[in-house]
């Protein structure tokens, strides 16, 4: 077994970090406190090969592997997992189900705009009524002469306002339940398409998740995303891969309050010694580092088993579950580190505890998460 | 034209713990580019790029210096090729015994136009190679360079000095050390991280090389810390803080600090 990242996989990690510190942290506080999506970062992130990683050069991508994506959704969602979800949103959502789903002439429309970052994307599956329950949305696709007709509500759709591809899920057949869904590529400008007010969130307040709406919304033939009927499963598949990158944002939160929680513990003097002398404080950073260390390993060998082309799915759902509820209790911790200033936002911890919250909850909660792979281990 | 960018892999002194007894501990500490050497790299891509020349990293050290990383951490910055003598002997070597096997190197790739270093290393800093390095090749050498520009032969050269510009006109090849702020150092995109695996990485034997005798023209024969002044401790009492500021002022203008 190695635990050894490779050159590359280093080399990633180092640039990512170095960019995440020089350009995404100093308006990481600035954009949750104004619930600002952060566009200036896009052509940056673009240029930096990021939005399109793990796909092949020839479709617009870096060409790298899987946990080398992980390792950079980790790196900026430390420094601001606002962007972390941005990216995380467009490339494993948005971009992948197309990748793999779609036929050549969709790949070629989209993926090359999308893996370079020209046109961002999002992926539209919740519903008002229908959250863990995905199969039971309402939004239908009537068939039209010459495609669908779309009708009905998404809603805390990440991306939604600035992005310019949708993977929308609806009812071709209603009556069959979540076997009647399917998956529908939608460009922005659609007419009978439309995006809601932003929702104010407790956390992630740089990423805008607003509801959308289809209104006897027209889409081409062309725009069927695999067979019809198998929208959930096209759902499901995306998901099992995105839940990764959920958690390497998770892991990256998770570090980020864990290097705060050091750094204060290292400085703040009571009783006139640095706190981090005190074994209180000690036993804590060791619960936290051994935690973040744990979350890391599930993360990076979801990933690798991504890389390998083994099955991912309970790796993936053992990685979300652990690394996100990590993410909160060592951001709670954190904060109880910095005392009153850590409810303060003088510091990041509460940032960064508002923010890990939210990755227990989105691309699969907790409960769906101890699901699958009790679902697995019980087989 | 050619440029060559002579460039040291080594580990950053602030990663280093210092014991209670003095010793440093190098084991945490990651090994990496010297900190200015992004800003050489930088400088010289800008230059070859508006010149077409090849651009060329060297870099001459101890063990560690040939690693695959260390190779892919440079080329990824923007250099075309590299050039790396790996030898044990070099490690901790002195600025003539580096400038001289560095000067081999640079006759051997031939044809170089142009050398530009980082302002000075991470781990040293103390500014010699790059005179050593040319008065080895009997270059010019020159310091503080912010811009370049011109052609192979001809150089427009830049300097920053205190109050302001100076400009130069440097005929034929020349070492130049870039300051340190000459320019922002581009952050490797991940084509570039993925693509420079695919570059060319010579590594070149120290013993294959036609290196003079390693009598040193110049040897560092000791080191001495700055003698450190004692301090006021004087301490304003900020309960009225516009009297402490002040205050302030005043202990500042005595100490001829303002």
């Amino acid at each position: 077994m190695d635990f050894e990242l490779t050159d590359e996989q280093q080399l990633i990690r180092d640039a990512v970090r170095e960019f995440a510190e020089a350009e995404v942290a100093p308006i990481a506080a600035e954009i949750d406190r104004n619930h600002r999506f952060p566009h200036e970062l896009l052509p940056r992130l673009a240029e930096m090969n990021l939005m399109g990683m793990p796909y092949p050069e020839k479709l617009g991508g870096a060409g790298a592997d899987y946990l080398s994506y992980v390792i950079a959704v980790e790196e900026l969602s430390r420094a601001c997992a606002s962007t972390g979800v941005i990216l995380s949103a467009h490339a494993s959502l948005a971009t992948w189900p197309i990748y793999k789903f779609g036929t050549e002439a969709q790949q070629e429309r989209y993926v090359p705009d999308m893996a370079s970052g020209r046109r961002l994307g999002a992926f539209a599956l919740t519903e008002p009524a229908a959250g863990t329950d995905a199969g039971a949305g309402t939004a239908t696709a009537t068939r039209h002469a010459d495609g669908y007709v779309l009708n009905g509500s998404k809603m805390f759709i990440t991306n939604a306002p600035y992005a310019e591809v949708y993977i929308v899920f609806a009812k071709t057949d209603p009556d069959r339940g979540a076997r009647g869904m399917s998956a529908f590529i939608l460009e922005k400008d659609t007419p009978g398409f439309s995006v809601g007010e932003a929702e104010h969130k407790l956390g992630i307040r740089g990423s805008s998740t607003p509801p959308i709406y289809f209104t006897d919304c027209h889409i081409p033939g062309e725009a069927l995303l695999g067979e019809e009927g198998e929208g959930f499963k096209i759902a499901m598949q995306t998901l099992d891969g995105g839940r990764i990158g959920i958690a390497a944002q998770a892991l990256g939160i998770a570090q980020a309050a864990l290097d705060a929680a050091v750094s204060y513990a290292k400085e703040r003097v009571q009783f006139g010694k640095p706190i981090a002398s005190l074994q209180a404080i000690q036993w804590m950073i060791a619960d936290m580092a051994t935690e973040v260390d744990a979350a890391r390993l599930l993360v990076y060998r979801a990933a690798s088993c991504v890389d390998n082309g083994r099955p991912y799915s309970t790796e993936g759902a053992m990685a979300k579950l652990f690394a996100s509820e990590t993410a909160t209790r060592v951001a709670g911790k954190a904060i109880q580190i910095h005392g009153g200033y850590g409810y303060t936002e003088s510091y990041p911890v509460e940032r960064n505890y508002r923010d890990a919250k939210i990755t227990e909850i989105y691309e699969g909660t907790s409960e769906v998460q101890r699901m699958v792979i009790s679902r697995s281990a019980l087989r | 034209m050619r440029i060559v960018v002579a460039y040291k892999w080594t580990c950053d002194p602030e990663e280093a713990t210092v014991g209670a007894d003095g010793t440093v501990d190098w084991s945490r500490a990651k090994p990496g580019l010297s900190a200015y050497d992004p800003v050489a790299i930088e400088l010289a891509r800008q230059f070859a790029d508006a010149t077409g020349a090849e651009l060329i990293g060297v870099t001459v050290g101890g063990k560690g210096v040939g690693t695959p990383i260390a190779a892919k951490a440079a080329l990824g910055r923007g250099l075309d090729r590299v050039v790396i003598v790996e030898d044990a002997s070099l490690a901790g070597a002195g600025p003539s015994e580096l400038a001289a096997v560095l000067a081999e190197v640079i006759r051997q790739i031939g044809d170089v136009d142009l050398v530009l270093t980082g302002d000075s290393s991470v781990d040293v800093a103390a500014k010699m190679v790059p005179t050593v390095l040319a008065g080895t090749l009997g270059w010019p050498a020159v310091a503080e360079v912010t811009s370049i520009s011109g052609q192979a032969g001809e150089l427009r050269v830049e300097r920053a000095i205190p109050g302001g510009v100076q400009v130069l006109k440097v005929r034929g090849p020349a070492v130049l050390a870039a300051a340190a702020d000459a320019a922002v150092p581009r952050i490797p995109g991940m084509k570039d991280l993925l693509a420079a695996a695919k570059k060319p990485a010579e590594h070149a034997e120290l013993a294959a090389l036609t290196v003079p005798a390693r009598a040193a023209v110049m040897t560092v024969t000791g080191w001495s810390r700055p003698e450190r002044k004692a301090r006021k401790g004087q301490l304003i009492d900020a309960s009225d803080p516009a009297q402490a500021a002040g205050e302030l002022i005043t202990a500042l203008r005595q100490a001829d600090a303002l």
